[in-house]
């Protein structure tokens, strides 16, 4: 049973920018470089990861995430069950990859916290502690990039014109989430 | 500050990455027949010159990759990015 313990608790609002977590929500980190790889991946789960760097693809239930030539994140797009830790994907995977030796498949469904921005703002934020160039970024749905937000790893992917999911180690969300809303009470 | 060009992300901020050090040093084939000075130049010893030089970095905050850089100590400008394993594209 998953004893789920938020991190952030309240939702915030601003002026052209509203800022909330979405729970839960299975993340898996998938690693691998063989050919026979990235074509079980596919059959399994009918989703092509995507090989293009800093893009994304998805399907009606998962979006995969480039991180590196070898190595993707994959998160569900709906919120799962709050009453289960056991998911159908990872069992999947587990068994088409980690037991054949394909890759590895890691779930850090629990590592990383998902923050959720909208609004016109969004990128005013990120400019305040963040020394990527989000101009392109902000232009191209399904962009996604690995940078340093306030001095702090993050992972964000452009989902739709004026929002964005971030995702954010654990350990680091609250006191991310109460930057952010220091730096947006400003700006 | 300055631009480095990753390999796999694209152009980024220097502060993404970290330094790793001199480029190209291969370790000694036979490391129980050296001598400890022969060891220590090996492992301690590093060129560490004012102008161009051969560098590791990687992409810590992004991809995590490490590549090789050609980079001009004295004033931070990048003559070439690499990949690991291949061969430096000017000498
Ligand atoms: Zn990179």
């Amino acid at each position: 049973m998953l004893n789920y313990s938020n991190p952030i608790t309240e939702q915030k609002s601003y002026s052209g920018l509203q800022l909330k977590e979405i729970n839960p929500i299975m993340k898996l980190i998938v690693r691998g470089k063989k050919r026979e790889f990235l074509s079980a991946i596919g059959q399994s789960l009918n989703l092509l990861l995507p090989n293009e760097p800093n893009t994304s693809t998805r399907t009606d239930k998962l979006t995969a995430l480039w991180l590196s030539p070898d190595e993707w994140m994959i998160y569900s797009n709906e919120t799962s069950n709050l009453d289960n830790n056991d998911y159908d994907i990872e069992n999947i995977l587990n068994k088409k990859i980690s037991k054949t030796n394909l890759g590895a498949i890691t779930n850090v469904t629990d590592q990383f916290v998902l923050i959720n921005l909208k609004g016109d703002k969004i990128y005013d934020l990120f400019e305040t502690g963040s020394p990527f160039n989000f101009n392109k970024f902000r232009n191209k749905v399904g962009s996604v990039t690995q940078t340093i937000l306030a001095k702090i790893d993050v992972i964000i992917q452009n989902t739709n014109q004026n929002e964005v999911n971030l995702f954010v180690r654990r350990s680091f969300s609250q006191h991310l989430f109460s930057w952010m809303n220091d730096s947006a009470s400003r700006l | 500050m300055f631009i480095i060009h990753c390999p796999y992300c694209g152009e980024r901020e220097q502060s993404e990455f970290k330094a790793g050090g001199e480029a190209h040093i291969s370790r000694p084939k036979q490391p129980s027949e050296l001598s400890d000075d022969q060891w220590a130049e090996y492992l301690f010893m590093r060129k560490n010159i004012k102008g161009v030089q051969y560098e590791r970095w990687v992409h810590t905050h992004g991809c995590r990759k490490w590549f090789n850089i050609i980079r001009d100590t004295s004033n931070d400008q990048i003559q070439a990015v690499y990949k690991m394993g291949e061969k430096p594209p000017i000498k």
